[in-house]
């Protein structure tokens, strides 16, 4: 018996489209339930953020880092300002790291129950998104009592950030901890372990590490593939080679080694290792200190280009600067995880059925503000 | 209360008119109405339940309020009416490229495919419109009617997403009929006629008279039975064909206002009315579990809607607790699991009555 | 201001480069005391950029010496480049970068990714920059994961002739990188399979990223506001 070929359709998934976090389109051609080409068509959300850049002081570029990846500002602020650090040659307070690294984790653990939420109900499963949403908000919550937003933060400024903690708020995230903790255990029973998640994720999507290597995949997808690669750890920066984590490995747990289901559960194992940092970060910090010591009166660097990464909930976050000594950048190119991770999906995806598309869109955990920038 | 009683009855209080044509079509009607108000008070009742359901799922509360305002009334009761009217008040759009006849045809097929179904439930050991010496065949039969509907409203649509949708649920649909009606077949064999009454009154004298205890295949088959429902009516696990995140809302994408709530009208009614087919068929209908204790007539009606609610919670609670399915998963448990486990069952059940009956 | 003082600014100056700061701390009169202060930093920036200047002027020598490079990797690669392929670089060794020609750059590109020692398996980043003065340039920040070593390769092209070729096969991320480059730069990439704009629809006009670009009037009976007009 032959294998019978229909007409193909053209069918456009998005712009407008639950799926497609954020406005996105994904051009597929489709044989019946069958996919055999897919093509994603971005530039919905272009808001020249580069060109923005060229016109404005270092300090002012900080508030549009927050609104390219909306889902993890505060690791767009540390990314951005460990960069121009790096161009300046600033040093910043113990305290101030310490703060930071604080902020970054607690922005992964927000960010990656996101994605694990909405992964879930791209798959169908409702109640594990408001679950991980609850949790959400109580991280925001301690956001909105630092710095008063919840979403964009404009939170980290060069050489320091914008509030020292306020009163309470070791406490309150000690607290947050304890009760947080259990509740990945509930995730895990509801959604990670579900039989019909498991059948929908497990063996699909399935990346080998050449691929993602060289589609430039990182962060979290990377490492769902097998490959052992953190810049906290493998090229550290700020203070993260004081705390001890594991770089969390997919191991094909479920499946093949790269699926849907690995980069899922790569992702929960991170929001552990998180608590991890935080709890000894929370413990080490020093008490008292200025955190707007080192805040340098004009920000001006000196003429040169720099390249530097750190390691978002998304991926490596690059921010390639160059600087004419004048207090306005040359060129900022924010080279962001998600941009290269939606790459990929023409390859991942070919082949597979609707369905699948749609949970291997989900999760490779894009954010769309990041990729049209 | 059938219609004939009614019919004799209407004829005994106006002697003048007893017999009459006239008097049979009113003695029709007045059920009909009757029926009408089910569906919709049912509809009204398990819209409530379901948000309140998956709220205390998801833990939160719900729709709430405080006593009588421009909200959802007290413990949100009133969340419903307010539904209800902003889908009536809500522009009517019909797609310049639609087929608009059969898009506007469509909503009233499937509402119509889970309307006449309910005429064959027995609610009591007295409320039922009608009792068909073949009840259970014809609820089998006219349930399967909205799948027709499901395939107009995603043809005439025009729209690609609602094409999926309809294909996918007309796959669904009919394939699940198969062990759900394979599960039905062990019922009929057991109590020997397709009349609702007569199976309910097969399952008299305390629960371990109910068809799912009376051998371990029916007992399979209930199981087999319900599943198989679940993904009838369209209900998450097996809501592919409308599958939010994928078709955007499947069949029923381009609908909105009043026509888009038929689709959601006659979902209800046919949980209801799958979930009451599953009670009488398996669990005894209005019998009480305890035989001889709250056993009487009114009783009745409480023990046959108690057990459909439950039924009808464990669907909320499935759809609140999983995730989708993919469509060829879909199909293969049905066809590989539940099509020979259904065969196994009516073979079982044949030698188990030949043997212990 | 009068002579005396100026003298007086002079000496204090001296003494200044010499290090002893405390003798202009001690300073009285504020205003004095910030003009010596600004008279100290111009003096030490003029002798800084002399400095620079000297060791431009020697650089070109040493180059033609052809001095063994530095264990810092845009040194140590840049020369086993020019090593690999003759007359491929266009500027002399250093620290931030390695400057090459375009023509041998695929070449190039994909020996060093296939080259065992070098294994430059990740283009972390890829970008283009306007110069000015007619001129455009790509950048690529290669990482090797293996080895742990990152060069970056800079590649300078006149706007006129604005062709690079494409390394799009060699990392799969160049094919977006190279596109969107190409979308705000126009810096055509040569051998690009898939040869379209990235961000901006298709029938956009000129290249955002340029210094000197001018929005278009309207697109498609859209009048665009211009910059600048309505806000700050």
């Amino acid at each position: 018996m032959g294998v019978v070929h229909g007409e193909e359709m053209v069918l456009n998934i998005g712009p407008q489209h639950p799926s497609t976090h954020g406005v996105l389109r994904l051009k597929v051609k489709t044989d019946g339930e069958i996919i055999s080409e897919i093509t994603p068509v971005i530039g919905y959300l272009h808001r020249c953020f580069e060109k923005h850049c060229e016109n404005m002081t270092y300090d002012q570029v900080i508030p549009f880092t927050d609104r390219c990846d909306y889902l993890a500002a505060m690791a767009n602020n540390f990314g951005y300002v460990v960069a121009v650090e790096e161009l300046m040659e600033l040093k910043v307070p113990e305290k101030v790291e310490y703060i930071r690294v604080i902020m970054a984790e607690l922005q992964r653990i927000a960010s990656h129950l996101l994605a694990l939420g909405v992964y879930g109900l791209d798959i169908g499963a409702f109640t594990p998104f408001l679950f991980m949403l609850r949790d959400r908000e109580r991280i925001l919550d301690m956001f909105e009592m630092t710095c008063g937003a919840r979403l964009l933060y404009n939170y980290m400024w060069v050489g320091g950030v914008s509030h020292d903690l306020p009163k309470g708020f070791v406490e309150t995230a000690f607290q947050f901890l304890d009760y947080f903790e259990p509740q990945i255990e509930e995730y895990n029973k509801l959604l990670t372990y579900n039989k019909i998640f498991i059948e929908r994720t497990a063996d699909i999507g399935v990346l080998p590490q050449d691929v993602a290597i060289s589609y430039g995949v990182s962060g979290p997808n990377l490492r769902a593939s097998g490959v052992k690669w953190d810049l906290r750890r493998n090229d550290t920066y700020s203070i993260y080679e004081k705390f001890d984590f594991d770089v969390c490995i997919g191991d094909g747990g479920q499946g093949t080694l790269g699926d849907c289901w690995d980069r899922y559960y790569v992702r929960m194992l991170e929001v552990k290792e998180s608590v991890k940092i935080l709890r000894q970060a929370l413990a080490q910090m020093p008490k008292d200190g200025d955190v707007h010591q080192a805040l340098p009166k004009k920000i001006r660097p000196p003429k040169g280009s720099i390249y530097s990464r750190t390691e978002t909930p998304r991926g490596d976050l690059g921010f390639y600067i160059e600087s004419d000594g004048s207090p306005i950048p040359t060129r900022v190119k924010m080279r962001s995880p998600a941009f290269t991770a939606l790459s990929v999906l023409g390859e991942l995806a070919g082949g597979w059925m609707m369905s699948d598309v749609i949970s291997i869109l989900g999760s490779l955990d894009i954010v769309l503000g990041e990729i049209d920038r | 209360m059938s219609v004939d009683t009614l019919f004799d009855f209407l004829g005994s209080i106006i002697p003048a008119m007893e017999g009459s044509g006239l008097l049979l079509v009113i003695a029709i009607l007045i059920p009909c109405l009757l029926l009408f108000l089910v569906v919709a008070v049912n509809a009204i009742v398990m819209v409530y339940a379901e948000r309140k359901v998956a709220a205390f799922m998801q833990d939160r509360v719900g729709p709430m309020g405080q006593g009588v305002g421009l909200h959802a009334g007290k413990w949100g009761l009133l969340q419903t009416v307010a539904d209800a009217l902003k889908l009536l008040t809500k522009e009517d759009i019909i797609p310049k490229n639609a087929d608009k006849l059969l898009f506007i045809l469509a909503p009233f097929m499937i509402f119509i495919g889970a309307f006449v179904t309910i005429v064959a439930v027995p609610f009591g050991e007295n409320v039922i419109v009608a009792d068909f010496n073949i009840g259970i065949f014809y609820i089998l039969a006219m349930g399967s009617l909205g799948v027709i509907g499901i395939i107009l409203a995603g043809w005439s649509s025009n729209n690609k997403w609602s094409l999926y949708g309809g294909m996918r649920s007309a796959a669904q649909i009919i394939s699940y009929e198969i062990p759900a009606g394979l599960s039905i077949i062990i019922i009929i064999m057991l109590t020997g006629t397709l009349s609702m009454q007569g199976i309910i009154q097969y399952q008299a004298g305390g629960m371990f008279n109910w068809i799912i205890f009376a051998n371990p295949f029916s007992f399979i088959a209930f199981f087999i039975y319900f599943i198989s429902v679940v993904a009838e009516t369209n209900r998450t696990p097996f809501d592919i064909p409308e599958a939010e995140s994928e078709l955007v809302g499947g069949f029923h994408t381009e609908y909105s206002g009043m026509r888009w709530s038929f689709f959601f009208l006659s979902e209800y009614a046919n949980m209801l009315v799958v979930c009451a087919v599953a009670a009488a068929g398996f669990l005894g209908g209005w019998h009480s579990p305890i035989p001889g204790y709250f056993d009487s007539n009114g009783w009745g009606i409480f023990w046959m809607m108690s057990k459909i609610v439950f039924l009808i919670f464990v669907m909320m609670w499935f759809r609140w607790t999983f995730p989708r399915l993919r469509v060829d998963q879909l199909m293969n448990i049905c066809w590989k699991v539940f099509l020979p486990i259904s065969l196994i069952n009516i073979f079982g059940v044949g030698i188990w009555t030949l043997v212990f009956g | 201001m009068s002579s005396e003082q100026e003298k007086l600014i002079a000496e204090l100056i001296e003494k200044g480069l010499a290090g002893d700061m405390d003798s202009i701390n001690a300073i009285e009169d504020r205003v004095l005391r910030s003009k010596v202060k600004s008279g100290l930093a111009k003096a030490k920036r003029a002798a800084k950029n002399a400095a620079v200047a000297a060791a431009k002027e020697s650089s070109p020598e040493e180059s033609s010496a052809e001095i063994m490079p530095s264990d810092h990797p845009n040194q140590k690669f840049a020369f086993m480049i020019e090593e690999k392929f003759p007359d491929s670089l266009a500027d002399t060794l250093n620290d931030t970068h390695i400057q090459i020609k375009p023509d041998q750059w695929f070449e190039i590109a994909s020996w060093l990714k296939s080259e065992p020692s070098l294994y430059f398996d990740s283009l972390q980043c890829h970008t283009g920059i306007d110069l000015g003065e007619n001129m455009l340039e790509a950048r690529y920040n290669l990482h090797s994961m293996k080895h742990d070593h990152k060069i970056e390769i800079r590649i300078a092209v006149s706007r006129d002739n604005a062709h690079i070729p494409s390394i799009e096969q060699i990392w799969r991320i160049g094919d977006w990188f190279e596109r969107e480059t190409y979308d705000m730069f126009g810096i055509f990439f040569d051998g690009h399979r898939d040869h379209r704009r990235m961000l901006l629809p298709e029938d956009w006009e000129g290249y955002p990223l340029r210094k000197d670009y001018e929005v278009q009037e309207t697109y498609h009976g859209i009048i665009i506001p211009k910059v600048k007009e309505g806000w700050e």
